[in-house]
C-alpha cells in the first residue's frame, strides 16, 4: 500500500459513514421491533418496555385473537417449498437446453427475463382474471404458486447461466470418456459441480416466494399467505403481537439462510476431515 | 474389439461450418507407437485426437482401430482413454474415487474399485496422496492422477492433448521421460498433440507435421528434423535455412540456382537439364553453415554464400546461435559449436561471410515448382524419384 494506515484517503470516511447510515437504517428499526415483541402483557406499541416476556408470541398463535397466523404460515413455508423445488429443477433443465443454440433460444430467454421488469400486481391482477375467466377458484397452492414462479425462474435461469458459463465441459467428457451415460454424467459429475449454484438458486427461489407480496395479491384465494396475513393484521392487530410476528418471520428467514450455507459448509468440512484423515495416517 | 492400437484414418475431414479443421487425412499410426500430432494452433491436431477418441465425429471419411471401424461409436467402445489438456479432474471426488469412476461407472463394488484404483496411483507414485481432494494436488501431481484415472480403463490407445502444456520447464521435461517410459512399459499405441517441437522430437516414434488441416509430413522424428520435404515443415522445425532459387546448370547430379537476389546455390540433383528455370526450394542445416569475418558485407559472388552482417548473438550452452542479417534471406541463422565460436569469436554487427557445402543441402520436394509453370515436368520428376504417391 503506498499510504500509511494512519493516514485514510477521505473517500474511506466518507464510504465507512454511509455503510454506518445503511447499517443503522436496515437494522435500526428492526432491532426496535425485536426488543418489543419481548413487551411485558400490560405493555404497549411504544417505548419505554413495560416487563419482558413471551405474552405476545403465545397471543400470535391464538387465530381468534391475530388472525390466522398459524395457518398462514404453514401455507407459506408449503408454497415457498414447492416454488423452490419447482425453480431448481426448471431452471438446472433451463440451464442445460441453454447451453446449446436451439431455435428460438433468444426469444424464450428474453420472455423469460420480462417478467423481472414487469409489475408484480399487475402480474397477479392477469393471472387472477385468467383464473376467474376459466372458471377455476385461484388458490394459493395454484395459481399463486404460478404467480410467484414467474418471479423466481427468470432469477433462477440468471444463476444458472452464470453458473453453467463458469462450467468446464471437459468434465463431462471425462466422464463419457470413462462410460458415464448422459444420466450418470447428471449425477455424478455435472450437479455435483453445480451444487453451490443450485443451492443459490433454491434460497432465491425460497426466500422469494416466502415474502412475495404483489404477485399474491389476486391470486392466493379464499386463505392468505403469511405476507398477506401479516399486512391485514397490521390494519386491525394493535398490540406488540404484530412485533412478535416480525421476529418470528425474520427467524425463518435466516434459518432457512443458515441452512443453506449450513449444508455447503457441512460438505467442504467432510472434505477436510478426510484430509486430516489422511494427515494422521501419514504422521 | 481387438487388442491391436493401430490407427487409421481414411480420407477423413471435419468441418466446423463455415471452417475446415481437417480436411481429407490419411494416416496411418502403428501399433504400440508413440505419435506426436504437431502443428501451430488452430492446425487441427487436437480435432484429430478428440475424432480418435469419439468426442467428434467426422463430416467425412472412416477412423479404425485395430481391425474396428469405430466411427460413430461413443468412447467407451472404442478401446481409447483421453488425458484432457486440462486434465478434467473431477474437483468434488477425492483422487482415488476419481481414478476408480471409470470402475464405477461399470458397476465394479467400492471396496474392489477402491483397491484397483490405489494399485493404480501406487503406480504412479501418488498412493500417499489418495484421500485428497485434485485442489490441494501439484500440476504435476494432478497430470499424474489423470494418467492414472485414464490407464485404468486398461486402454489399447491413449490420446493425450497437450499433456505438458500446463507445466512449468522443470516438471515438463521429468513428465516427458516418465510419458515414454510409461509407453514403453505398456507397449500401447500412444496419441500425443502438441505444439513444442522439441517435445515431439524426443517423445515420439512418428511425427505427424500439420498446418491448417492437412498433414505436411509424417515420418521419424529423425526424417522430419533432418529431411524436411517442405519449407513450411523445415521452418516450423527450426534448425533449418530455406533457400530458394530458380535451376540454371543441372550436372553430374548438381544443379546451381539463381536466386532472385542474385545468389547462387548448389545442390544435390538428381533431375535433368529440363528443369533449367524450375523454382527450386531448398534447406540447409544451422549447424552446418561456417562463419568467416569480412572486411565489409555485400555479394559474396561466391557458390553457396552468402555474406551479412552479424544482427544477433545467443548462447546455447553447447552451441551459439548467430543470426545474420542478410538481404533477401530474412531469419538466416548459423548455429556455430562453442568452442568454434569462442576461437573465432564474432560480435554483432560484424560483416560475415556464411559458407556451407553443397551436400549439406537438401531440395524440399513438396515444394518443388511451387509457383512455377513447369507443373507437366514436375510430375514426371517425381515419378522418376519414386517420389509419386498411389
Amino acid at each position: 500500500m503506498r499510504q500509511r494506515s494512519g493516514r485514510r484517503p477521505w473517500t474511506f470516511y466518507a464510504l465507512a459513514a454511509f455503510f454506518t447510515l445503511f447499517v443503522l437504517f436496515l437494522y435500526g428499526p428492526m432491532s426496535a421491533i425485536y426488543i418489543l415483541s419481548f413487551q411485558g402483557p400490560s405493555g404497549g406499541l411504544t417505548f419505554p418496555m413495560n416487563g419482558v416476556s413471551l405474552n405476545w408470541f403465545y397471543a400470535l398463535f391464538e387465530q381468534q385473537r391475530t388472525g390466522d397466523f398459524a395457518g398462514s404460515f404453514g401455507r407459506s413455508i408449503t408454497l415457498a417449498i414447492c416454488v423452490l423445488v419447482l425453480t431448481v429443477t426448471i431452471s438446472i433443465m433451463a440451464g442445460l437446453a441453454f447451453r446449446r443454440r436451439f431455435f428460438g433460444a433468444g426469444l424464450i430467454f428474453y420472455l423469460a427475463i420480462a417478467s423481472l421488469i414487469m409489475p408484480g400486481l399487475l402480474v397477479s391482477l392477469g393471472i387472477g382474471l385468467m383464473f376467474q375467466f376459466l372458471g377455476i377458484r385461484p388458490n394459493w397452492y395454484t395459481s399463486a404458486l404460478g404467480a410467484h414462479l414467474t418471479w423466481t425462474l427468470p432469477f433462477g435461469l440468471l444463476i444458472m447461466f452464470a453458473v453453467f458459463s463458469r462450467f468446464n465441459r471437459a468434465y463431462e467428457e471425462a466422464a463419457r470418456d470413462l462410460g458415464a451415460s448422459n444420466w450418470q454424467i447428471l449425477w455424478t459429475v455435472v450437479l455435483p459441480i453445480l451444487f453451490p449454484g443450485i443451492i443459490a438458486v433454491a434460497l432465491f427461489g425460497f426466500t422469494l416466494s416466502y415474502d412475495e407480496f404483489p404477485r399474491t395479491m389476486v391470486t392466493v384465494g379464499p386463505r392468505n399467505t403469511l405476507p398477506l396475513e401479516i399486512w391485514v393484521m397490521t390494519t386491525n392487530v394493535t398490540s406488540p403481537a404484530l412485533f412478535a410476528l416480525g421476529t418470528v418471520t425474520t427467524a425463518v428467514s435466516f434459518l432457512v439462510i443458515a441452512l443453506a450455507l449450513g449444508s455447503i459448509a457441512l460438505i467442504q468440512r467432510r472434505r477436510t476431515r478426510q484430509i486430516i484423515r489422511e494427515a494422521g495416517r501419514a504422521a | 474389439m481387438t487388442r491391436s492400437g493401430e490407427i487409421q484414418l481414411q480420407r477423413v475431414t471435419k468441418r466446423f461450418d463455415p471452417t475446415v479443421a481437417v480436411e481429407g487425412i490419411d494416416l496411418t499410426i502403428p501399433d504400440g507407437s508413440y505419435c506426436c500430432l504437431l502443428g501451430p494452433s488452430g492446425c487441427g491436431k487436437t480435432t484429430i485426437l478428440r475424432m480418435i477418441a469419439g468426442h467428434e465425429e467426422p463430416t467425412d471419411g472412416r477412423i479404425r482401430i485395430g481391425r474396428d471401424d469405430v466411427t460413430g461409436l461413443p468412447p467407451v467402445r472404442r478401446g481409447t482413454a483421453m488425458m484432457f489438456q486440462s486434465y478434467a479432474l473431477f474437483p468434488h471426488m477425492t483422487v482415488v474415487d476419481n481414478v476408480a469412476y471409470n470402475l464405477r461407472m461399470r458397476g465394479v463394488g467400492k471396496a474392489e474399485r477402491r483397491r484397483q484404483a490405489r494399485a493404480m496411483l501406487a503406480r504412479v507414485h501418488l498412493d500417499a496422496f489418495a484421500e485428497r481432494v485434485p485442489a490441494q494436488l501439484s500440476g504435476g501431481q494432478q497430470q499424474r492422477v489423470a494418467l492414472a484415472r485414464a490407464l485404468i480403463t486398461n486402454p489399447r490407445v491413449l490420446l493425450l492433448d497437450e499433456p505438458l502444456s500446463a507445466l512449468d520447464e522443470f516438471l515438463r521435461l521429468q513428465m516427458r521421460g516418465e510419458l515414454k517410459r510409461l509407453q514403453r512399459e505398456l507397449g500401447i499405441t500412444f496419441i500425443h498433440v502438441t505444439h513444442t517441437q522439441l517435445e515431439a522430437i524426443a517423445l515420439a516414434d512418428l511425427v505427424v507435421v500439420m498446418d491448417q488441416g492437412r498433414i505436411e509430413q509424417a515420418g521419424s522424428a529423425h526424417a522430419i528434423y533432418n529431411e524436411p520435404q517442405s519449407a513450411y515443415v523445415a521452418r516450423f522445425m527450426g534448425g533449418q535455412n530455406v533457400l530458394s532459387g530458380k535451376v540454371t546448370t543441372v550436372a553430374d547430379g548438381q544443379a546451381t540456382l539463381l536466386s532472385s537476389e542474385g545468389d547462387r546455390f548448389a545442390l544435390p540433383f538428381q533431375g535433368t537439364a529440363d528443369f533449367a528455370g524450375t523454382l527450386v526450394h531448398c534447406a540447409v542445416r544451422r549447424d552446418r553453415i561456417k562463419l568467416k569475418k569480412v572486411a565489409a558485407a555485400g555479394r559474396s559472388g561466391q557458390v553457396n554464400a552468402l555474406a551479412g552482417e552479424v544482427y544477433a548473438i545467443e548462447y546455447q550452452g553447447s552451441y551459439v546461435k548467430v543470426t545474420l542479417d542478410v538481404p533477401g534471406w530474412p531469419d538466416f541463422v548459423a548455429n556455430v559449436p562453442d568452442d568454434r565460436f569462442f576461437a573465432m569469436p564474432v560480435d554483432i554487427g560484424d560483416a560475415v561471410l556464411a559458407r556451407w557445402l553443397a551436400k549439406d543441402v537438401r531440395m524440399l520436394e513438396a515444394d518443388l515448382g511451387r509457383a512455377s509453370e513447369a507443373a507437366g515436368e514436375i510430375g514426371l520428376y517425381k515419378q522418376e524419384l519414386g517420389l509419386a504417391q498411389a
